[in-house]
């Protein structure tokens, strides 16, 4: 047992720290807040290409599939410094989805598509949910029928993110109706955003990032757009979520952003000095403070565990649980630090404080308590997996 | 960066639970509730020490197996998995750690091979009324005569002091806080009975005009504080071990009762109201967990760690209160009968939340060190 980064951890931390610092230019800084915190603009997708001939994309990838053979704890490392950074990494499609199509793709899929994302010229947005499937992702209604070689998808996908500026759609279909069991009967497919067929609508959110309803609409595609197995698409689907979670949870920006307020808070005078030496303010502070100190330690075990094959299901979803509703008390307890200041937006004229960051955050921060995995079906598995207690069944 | 257990630790924690699961049950805690007998096993005791146990962080010069304070906390962690009927922390972590650091030669030579065999028992006397800091005490004073010093004063919940050959203990000398050793059958030394919610043993410690003699100083004024705040640091850390292992159990407990126990026909952890309950105490028992390891691991490296003390005494504090209630809740009335095992836990889980400082106390604490920069996030 030795909680410490090793000296390679350090410099490989230290290094992405000066690499980022030197990418993130006011310029793009400017962008990538206009752009909530997304991407997709000009500046950010230079960035993205930037990254790839400097090759930081892939970065746990397999060297022979062109990535840089990093283990989870310095892939975890990466992310927590790209967060930090503030630069939209586009997780999805690098450490997700592409992953994914580097070890089950065709030929196509390897020798096109995945180059194509380690250069940082392929975005691809995921399609899962629909308006009768969200927690039930199973029920999917989505339809792909076989049609001499072709494949002809119809149906609809809901909060498709990013999917207005990516160009593909890493979309789950029924292709089997009368599978006995419905998630045996889904296959996976890439489907061109440029498709005639295909078409989106913007959702606007709570926290001001937009999101989309999708729509498929007669869509032609060959056999080549399918991924993996036919009707194999469930387990696709399940391991590129745990993948996803990893990043979903990560101390990077909350450490970033309780410094600044302990900065701005000793800056700040009041009546009788500072406001950092008000006592109601330092136990706000130290209540964020012992639970950054927790959220660090879960995800820096499970990124140990992944490296060692050993990652338990009940942990993985205790830490997407414990930080994703931990990052709504952070907003408030730092909201009450800086009070109503907190409420001010980033482009208010006069009264914004640390660029509004946390009137933003504040809003968006229900998303992933039910994102990703709503956090009731998370519990679930704490209690089965983690506790061996018995589940109703569904 | 490593969360395993080295072969070691796992021999270490093994062993401990393997002598304490088979030493310690229900019935046998239950010879100790309302004082019927005083709350110490000492067949438990020299198994332990037969097996090297106790003596596991004392240096093997000293007849000790020369482990360090990472083997120790698990010994403390199993310790709270039964909550045993010892007076491991008092003896093992605060006095025996801090004479093997900062004793004489003749005080190490004194007292470590004892405290390792078993033969001899320790405590340290680290409260006083309305102040838990041992390092700034102000209900026992001090003042310099002859070589020595001579005390007077209180310290209050005093942990197996009647049976101890040194009790540890902090005073405001004119110059600044002093460790010494106290003897407790010394001219001046009087002890009242406290009547304590676990059962333990609890004296106050009434001193009046008690001689230290300059053998029994473990450190004078310009160390004093220093020593007690490195022995309160270790001791809070082995709380919170204690507290883990105290809560782990609590929580398990819990889940097996769930599956077992049936209503409308159907186990009760299958309704989602429960099993989400017990999933937040597996998710506070993970937090406390880590917390608590993370300070061990940094204090037996020899590092800087208040600021990871404080924040795992934190867990400990609102942890403990909270897995102990969800517990005792989802047992029903079963958890509160005492005929079935989950009382003791609870009684347990409120000592090592309140003992050495509560959350509220940690936090403010804390918020002072943030406050004077010295605890931003890396």
């Amino acid at each position: 047992m030795r909680i410490e980064f090793t000296p390679e951890q350090t410099a490989l931390r230290d290094e992405l720290r000066d690499y980022f610092g030197a990418l993130m230019t006011d310029a793009l800084r400017v962008e990538c807040t206009r752009d909530m915190g997304e991407g997709g603009g000009p500046l950010w997708r230079e960035a993205l290409q930037q990254m790839g001939r400097d090759g930081w994309i892939g970065v746990g990838w397999p060297t022979e599939q062109g990535g840089r053979g990093l283990s989870p704890i310095e892939q975890f490392i990466f992310i927590e410094e790209v967060m930090r950074a503030g630069y939209p990494f586009p997780f999805l499609t690098t450490e997700s989805v592409g992953p994914m199509l580097a070890e089950h793709g065709n030929d196509w899929q390897r020798e096109e598509l995945v180059p194509k994302i380690l250069r940082g010229e392929l975005l691809i947005s995921i399609g899962y949910s629909e308006p009768g499937a969200g927690t039930d992702l199973a029920s999917l209604k989505t339809s792909a029928v076989k049609d001499g070689d072709d494949w002809v998808i119809n149906g609809q996908k809901m909060w498709t993110s990013l999917a207005h500026f990516c160009h593909y759609t890493w979309l789950a279909a029924r292709t089997d109706p009368d599978a006995p069991k419905k998630h045996k009967g889904i296959s996976m497919f890439l489907v061109p955003n440029s498709d005639p067929g295909w078409s989106c609508t913007p959702v606007n959110t709570l926290g001001g990032v937009r999101t989309n309803a999708t729509f498929y609409d007669n869509i032609r595609v060959p056999d080549r757009n399918r991924v993996g197995e036919l009707h194999g698409g469930w387990k696709l689907i399940t391991s590129q979520l745990n993948r996803e979670r990893l990043g979903l949870v990560n101390v990077g920006p909350t450490s970033v952003l309780f410094n600044r307020v302990v900065d701005w808070a000793a800056a700040t005078q009041v009546d009788q000095g500072r406001l950092l030496d008000q006592p109601w303010v330092q136990l706000n502070l130290a209540r964020v403070r012992s639970g950054i100190e927790a959220l660090k330690l879960i995800c820096y075990k499970q990124a140990w565990a992944m490296t060692e094959g050993q990652l338990d299901m009940a942990d993985a979803s205790a830490a997407k649980v414990y930080g994703s509703e931990f990052f709504i008390e952070v907003y408030r307890l730092l909201g009450e630090v800086l009070g109503q200041a907190s409420l001010v937006k980033g482009d208010s004229e006069a009264g914004a404080v640390l660029g509004g960051q946390l009137e933003r955050l504040y809003r968006t921060a229900s998303i992933i308590t039910f994102g990703g995995g709503t956090n009731e079906i998370q519990r679930d598995i704490i209690s089965a997996a983690g506790l061996w207690m018995p589940r109703a069944s569904r | 960066m490593d969360f395993g257990f080295s072969e070691t630790q796992r021999d270490v924690q093994q062993l401990a639970r393997k002598i304490l699961g088979e030493q310690v049950s229900a019935e046998t805690l239950a010879q100790y509730d309302e004082f019927a007998a005083e709350r110490f096993d000492r067949g438990l005791w020299q198994q332990l020490a037969d097996a090297g146990l106790l003596g596991v962080a004392i240096d093997q010069a000293h007849g000790g197996m020369g482990l360090g304070f990472f083997e120790l906390a698990l010994l403390v962690e199993e310790a709270g998995r039964v909550v045993a009927p010892l007076p491991l922390i008092p003896h093992a972590v605060s006095a025996a750690l801090a004479i093997q650091q900062f004793g004489s030669e003749a005080q190490r030579a004194a007292l470590l091979p004892g405290a390792a065999d078993g033969s001899l028992q320790l405590s340290a006397a680290l409260a006083e009324t309305n102040n838990d800091n041992p390092a700034r005490p102000s209900a026992v004073q001090a003042v310099v005569d002859g070589a020595g010093y001579r005390l007077n004063g209180i310290k209050t919940c005093v942990p197996y002091a009647r049976g101890a050959t040194a009790i540890l203990a902090s005073a405001a000398a004119p110059e600044g806080t002093i460790a010494v050793l106290i003897d407790p059958v010394a001219a001046g030394v009087r002890f009242s009975d406290v009547s304590y919610t676990t059962y333990e043993p609890l004296v106050e410690m009434a001193l009046d005009e008690v001689m230290i003699d300059a053998d029994a100083v473990l450190a004078g004024p310009e160390q004093g504080a220093a020593v007690m705040q490195w022995t309160a640091e270790r001791t809070t850390a082995a709380l919170c071990a204690h507290q883990l292992g105290v809560t782990d159990v609590a929580m398990r407990m819990t889940a097996s009762y769930t599956a077992e126990r049936e209503q409308f026909g159907v186990p009760v952890a299958t309704f989602q109201a429960v099993g989400h309950r017990a999933a937040n105490c597996f998710i506070d028992v993970e937090c406390l967990r880590l917390n608590s390891y993370q300070a061990v691991s940094l204090l037996d490296a020899g590092n800087d760690a208040t600021t990871e003390v404080q924040i795992a005494k934190v867990w400990a504090g609102d942890v403990g209160h909270r897995v102990s209630y969800a517990a005792q809740h989802l047992h029903g009335g079963t958890g509160i009968d005492r005929d079935y095992p989950l009382w003791r836990f609870c009684l347990w889980a409120r000592h090592n939340e309140v003992m050495l400082g509560g959350s509220a106390r940690q936090l403010s604490a804390l918020g002072e060190r943030i406050a004077a920069g010295e605890a931003y996030c890396r």
